[in-house]
């Protein structure tokens, strides 16, 4: 299959193909999760400050004490490759496109320097924190097949879409068409595995905290 | 928007000089000295390596200008003048549009383009007889 | 040169046509002279021109090029012995002058084959002279020295190829497997690069070097996108929405308008057209990819390279299906969730004792 085939391919059936099983997957999953509600505490509820849903999103977006000294890579790792994959997959204006075509809306984006220097942070982030989970041995301990399956799914698609653009490697149309399969990969396993917390992660911490706040402990 | 508003990326200093006009002046003086020692001629393509407008104005300005300057209607303009050193020429090519096809420094004692071929001689005389002859 | 004289070519036009032409090449200086000189030799190959499957568009390019003179002037010095749409005979008188040359010069022609070749209904789709073009084809092929294959169509295949391909249209290359075979693409090619190679060869007797699709690297090396002169507006994020919006008319870059420029080998950004006046993006229009394989396959000319090549057929149907599952699998929940309530067995103090 030549170059330019295998680029309308990735581009056509199996964005298809990735995107359906991306949604279904997920609103299987949401569906799933959210109607499962709660039992109903009839204990009267107690209320104390700062214990609530809302304080619980907002309070464990910071380390707990002591923890950024403990695990720095963690924390500042996770929040510069979170924040990095966020420009460089909503603030490029080839994915702007993407994203107009698939919503019918736009929003402006960051000039392609800033994303270029947004994506080598990224793919650093990235590689410290793998690094950093295979140096520690209780990391590395808990960490089970799916934890560095995931790390890949995240990691290759940055890695593929930054050498597409700096021309390295393989040719530019090798490279965008690996880069769009990388993406789709990310997409198909997403819903099933814990990358799935994008969807759950406010959703649980406020489950938590309005649970826990009901009894009357912020946590 | 004009092409010429775009600038090629080539690594330049202050003045727009890439170092690459020196090298260019080097080749010229050594084919020179080949021509000078032993009637050999030689040719630069300037459109083969990449200079930017400054080093073509520096190249021109130390080459400066001969005493010969010569406008060839060859499907296009080209424009052929001597520089101030003999036997180095420089050359410019246009196309009917006007737009450069080529510009190349020939060391010679005159540039092949100029010069007429013997076969094109030997029709010509054939030529010109027959003209006479009917007159 | 008498050759020359005829069609009102000078010596000096032509050499300095060679050398410019070698120069675009990225040849040395004096490879021009030889270029000129061996085009001019008395002794020259024929050349054979075969039309298949194709629109004619490729021999108007040629033709209709910059220099007319110069270009067809190469085909009239070169001996085009068969040429259906340049050449003076028609019918049986142009089939026996095809066979004169093939035989004439057996092993030494260069054939020129424009249009695809069609396979189905044994190749009924597209005959000369009452044989299919495969037939003749491979018939032409075995006395050539070497094969170009000229436009997309017999590069590729071409747009007789598209979807869904209905004449079983393929290229020159998936018929003829032992002879040197160059790939001229484009839709059509730029003159240029059809007369470059043709110079090289009958200067060198060689052809020039290629690459893996077997197109010449001279002409063929970069990416329409890495030489384009709106690149700066690209790398800004300066983009043109729609055609003759203010983006547009300041020259900006036109990827959203569904530039293929990223993933297209071809010259145009350099070299240019009609005698290097301009090309499609200076123009205001975004490359269509038209010297690359299947590229009227590749999606709209008009939807950007990070959008859908086709509308997501599935995807809505996968949706609904999606929360029609999670429906149900909630549903299966409760109803467990309920079942276990109900099946709650009490626990007394005589159990305990036991």
């Amino acid at each position: 299959m030549g170059e330019l085939q295998f680029l309308t391919w990735v581009r056509g059936t199996g964005l298809n193909l990735a995107i359906s099983i991306f949604l279904l997957g997920v609103l299987v999953r949401i569906i799933e999760i959210y109607s499962l509600g709660r039992k109903k505490d009839l204990a009267e509820p107690r209320s104390v400050a700062g214990a609530s849903g809302m304080n619980t999103v907002f309070r464990r977006s910071i380390p707990a004490d002591g923890m950024l000294k403990t695990s720095p890579i963690t924390y500042i790792g996770g929040y510069v490759f979170h924040i990095g994959l966020g420009v460089v997959v909503f603030l490029f204006a080839p994915h702007i496109k993407f994203f107009q075509d698939l919503l019918g809306f736009s929003w402006p984006g960051l000039p392609s320097q800033a994303v270029d220097f947004a994506a080598v942070l990224t793919i650093v982030a990235l590689l410290l924190i793998l690094i950093d989970r295979i140096s520690k041995p209780v990391k590395r301990y808990l960490s089970t097949f799916q934890d560095w399956f995931t790390w890949t799914l995240t990691f290759l698609p940055v890695l593929t879409g930054w050498m597409a653009v700096q021309h390295l490697l393989l040719p530019y149309t090798t490279m965008l068409a690996l880069h769009i399969l990388t993406v789709e990969l990310l997409l198909v396993f997403l819903p099933f595995t814990k990358l799935f917390h994008a969807f759950t992660v406010f959703g649980s911490r406020w489950y938590n905290g309005t649970v826990n706040g009901h009894k009357g402990v912020a946590v | 928007m004009r092409l010429e508003n775009f600038v090629e990326g080539t690594d330049t200093t202050r003045d727009g000089l890439t170092g690459n006009a020196t090298a260019v002046l080097h080749e010229v003086a050594e084919l020179l000295v080949a021509l000078a020692e032993r009637g050999e001629t030689g040719i630069i393509d300037l459109g083969g390596m990449p200079l930017s407008s400054a080093d073509k104005a520096w190249l021109a300005a130390k080459l400066g200008q001969g005493e010969v300057q010569m406008t060839l209607n060859l499907d296009g303009a080209s424009e052929v003048r001597e520089t101030a050193f003999h036997g180095v020429w420089w050359l410019v090519h246009h196309n009917e549009k006007g737009v450069l096809t080529g510009e190349f420094i020939e060391i010679s004692s005159v540039p092949e383009l100029v010069s007429a071929h013997p076969d094109d001689i030997r029709q010509a005389a054939d030529k010109l007889g027959f003209l006479i002859n009917d007159l | 040169m008498a050759g020359l004289a005829q069609h009102g070519v000078s010596r000096r036009s032509f050499l300095k046509f060679c050398t410019t032409l070698a120069s675009a090449m990225a040849l040395p200086p004096a490879a021009g002279l030889a270029m000129a000189e061996a085009m001019a030799a008395a002794r020259r190959p024929s050349v054979i021109w075969l039309p298949f499957q194709e629109c004619t568009g490729c021999t108007e390019s040629i033709t209709r090029s910059h220099s007319p003179t110069i270009e067809s002037l190469i085909f009239n010095v070169i001996s085009l012995d068969y040429q259906e749409t340049l050449m003076a005979a028609a019918g049986h008188q142009a089939e026996e002058a095809l066979q004169h040359a093939i035989k004439e010069n057996f092993g030494k022609y260069i054939l020129i084959v424009d249009g695809s070749v069609p396979l189905g209904q044994g190749g009924a789709y597209s005959t000369i002279g009452g044989r299919s073009n495969l037939e003749t084809l491979k018939e032409v092929a075995k006395g050539a020295a070497a094969i170009v294959a000229m436009g997309s169509c017999a590069a590729y295949g071409g747009i007789p190829k598209a979807n869904p391909n209905p004449t079983g249209a393929v290229s020159v290359s998936d018929v003829i497997k032992d002879k040197p075979i160059v790939n001229v693409p484009g839709c059509p090619p730029i003159p240029v690069v059809m007369t470059g190679v043709l110079a090289h060869y009958l200067t060198f007797g060689t052809l020039p070097e290629l690459d893996k699709l077997g197109r010449p690297k001279a002409f063929y090396g970069e990416t329409i996108h890495d030489r384009c002169y709106r690149r700066a507006f690209y790398d800004q994020g300066k983009f043109a929405k729609t055609f003759d919006d203010e983006g547009a008319r300041n020259g900006w870059c036109l990827f959203e308008l569904g530039c293929k420029g990223p993933v297209t080998y071809n010259a145009c950004a350099t070299t240019k057209w009609n005698g290097g006046t301009s090309w499609p993006v200076e123009s205001g229009h975004g490359c269509l990819g038209c010297s690359e394989p299947d590229f009227w396959d590749a999606g709209s000319f008009y939807k950007a390279l990070s959008m859908p090549a086709d509308p997501l057929k599935t995807v809505a149907g996968a949706a609904a299906v999606g929360a029609a599952v999670g429906v149900a699998v909630s549903f299966a929940n409760r109803a467990k969730k309920s079942a276990a309530k109900a099946a709650h067995e009490t626990t007394t103090l005589p159990d305990l004792e036991k």
